[in-house]
């Protein structure tokens, strides 16, 4: 079997549809949709999609953990063992039992919640960011950039949970976000022990891992505000070993992302409009 | 009360362990690299195939699997130093390069049609060795003074042991046709030929005395 597997090769059942992150961004769908006030996109129990939002949601987490597993997979596979030491192979070994739990959890719980596999599309850039070649870097995106991004997205999960009067998604989001704060801490100790004595490589990576957080912070996804539909959840980020800097930096990020959105959405409803006047 | 100065044997009447065994130090330790240098090569390969394998059951499995077989590693990584080997990758090595050859035909197969041959050569190959070697070591070794060996091997054979039963009863749902039990009996059969070139995860003896040296064209 060959070392680097590209994204495009990934296996699926004839159940999975794969998209691309720019169809989603460039849907042309969306300007229509930006017209409509539908109000915060925060994910609250009084929303009339709330229900519909939390499956879809759902069913991102789950082909989010199986990429995160194929992955972590890799990364034992990709490397000698020069490249990637025994212990980092044994940490990602680890994180593959992990992430297949999640994907029987997140299973669960989308049957739980209604929905169904393939119901919704798949985009495969979480696995894109784990096709580095150099394993600091792989480790910086996926553990820190993404894994990080998972501990959002299961705290406003599990608070959702908790307001909806869901135990049963509440206690499964918790379990998994305990899971997820060790893969963070793993991509934070590595990156410090493998460019301990090269700060040119760190850079690279910490590099790397802004531009994977910036795409997921991409159309406001992210954020601290009601706009945001995840949360940024920095007592967990603490906790998994992001500093109050890396914290603040992140959310700067992600207003400016939320900004940029809203001006984007503003310019196509002026457009549509526009078009609309003229015919 | 206790009679405190009472004196009683060191071993209990049902405590039959005795003292002599198998293996030197330096054969244990020799064993030992050989199994971790197995258990890295099946961890890494099972890690790298979950990506390539279409059916959702047989991916989740693998993730597990995966682990399983990394801590076998790290068992025997730890191992090594107290078996007098401070340098445990001089001893992380194949135990010869007909071993080497197997285990790249093991983890040779990557198209996502494959499953059937990924999971033969894994289940019904590799898994039934490691439990076969894995038992000859731990029913030959001195039970007292290779104590430390002998739990590692307990819960590796655990571990073993579940996993074939899941892999196997996987490869039993799959192979639903005639046409694909040839498949797995034709990928069974030459891995079971370069597997008997090698002489086993520990080489010759491998399962007791070093037999002649066998070919096989």
């Amino acid at each position: 079997m060959k070392k680097m597997l590209p994204e495009s090769e990934l296996a699926r059942d004839e159940r999975f549809v794969r998209t691309n992150i720019e169809d989603r961004l460039f849907d042309p769908r969306g300007p229509k949709v930006a017209q409509r006030n539908t109000g915060p996109a925060r994910m609250g129990v009084d929303r009339p999609a709330a229900g519909e939002r939390s499956r879809s949601l759902m069913h991102g987490i789950f082909v989010g953990e199986i990429q995160a597993l194929e992955g972590a997979g890799r990364t034992c596979y990709d490397f000698d063992d020069e490249t990637a030491p025994f212990q980092l192979k044994l940490d990602m070994a680890r994180q593959c039992w992990d992430e297949s739990r999640h994907c029987e959890i997140s299973v669960k719980l989308g049957d739980h919640m209604g929905a169904e596999i393939g119901e919704y599309t798949e985009s495969t850039f979480l696995f894109a960011a784990a096709c580095n070649p150099d394993p600091v870097l792989r480790l910086c995106g996926v553990n820190r950039a993404l894994e990080g991004l998972a501990i959002d997205v299961f705290n406003s999960m599990k608070d959702f949970g908790n307001e909806s009067g869901d135990p049963v998604l509440e206690f499964c989001e918790d379990w998994m976000l305990a899971d997820e704060v060790t893969h963070v801490k793993m991509g934070s100790d590595w990156l410090r022990r493998l460019t301990a004595t090269d700060p040119e490589r760190r850079e690279r990576a910490l590099e790397f891992q802004r531009t994977v957080d910036a795409i997921f912070n991409l159309g406001g996804f992210r954020g601290e505000d009601d706009e945001n539909p995840i949360q940024l959840a920095r007592n967990f980020r603490r906790l998994a070993g992001f500093t109050d800097d890396e914290n603040d930096s992140l959310a700067a990020l992600a207003r400016e992302s939320t900004v940029q959105a809203r001006e984007m959405a503003e310019a196509a409803s002026a457009a549509l409009h526009a078009s609309a006047q003229g015919s | 009360m206790t009679e405190t100065t009472k004196p009683r044997a060191p071993f209990a009447p049902w405590d039959r362990r005795e003292l002599p065994g198998l293996f030197a130090v330096e054969e244990s330790a020799r064993r030992v690299g050989n199994y971790k240098w197995a258990e890295m090569r099946l961890f890494e390969v099972l890690g790298g195939w979950v990506a390539t394998i279409p059916e959702l059951d047989v991916k989740l499995m693998l993730g597990r699997h995966t682990y399983h077989h990394a801590w076998h590693a790290e068992l025997w990584h730890k191992r090594l130093p107290e078996l007098r080997e401070m340098n445990p990758d001089r001893l992380t090595v194949p135990p010869n390069d007909a071993f080497v050859t197997f285990m790249d035909a093991i983890r040779e197969p990557e198209a996502p049609e494959l499953t059937i041959e990924k999971l033969v050569g894994v289940y019904r190959v590799l898994i039934p060795r490691f439990i076969a070697v894995y038992t000859y070591h731990l029913n030959g070794t001195s039970t007292i003074t290779d104590a430390p060996t002998i739990r590692s091997l307990k819960f590796a054979l655990q571990d073993e042991f579940d996993d074939w039963r899941d892999g196997e009863m996987l490869l039993q749902s799959l192979i639903d046709t005639p046409e694909k039990v040839e498949r797995a009996g034709r990928r069974q059969m030459d891995l079971e030929r370069l597997y008997l070139v090698s002489g086993g995860i520990a080489g010759p003896g491998s399962l007791g005395e070093p037999v002649e040296e066998v070919r096989v064209s």
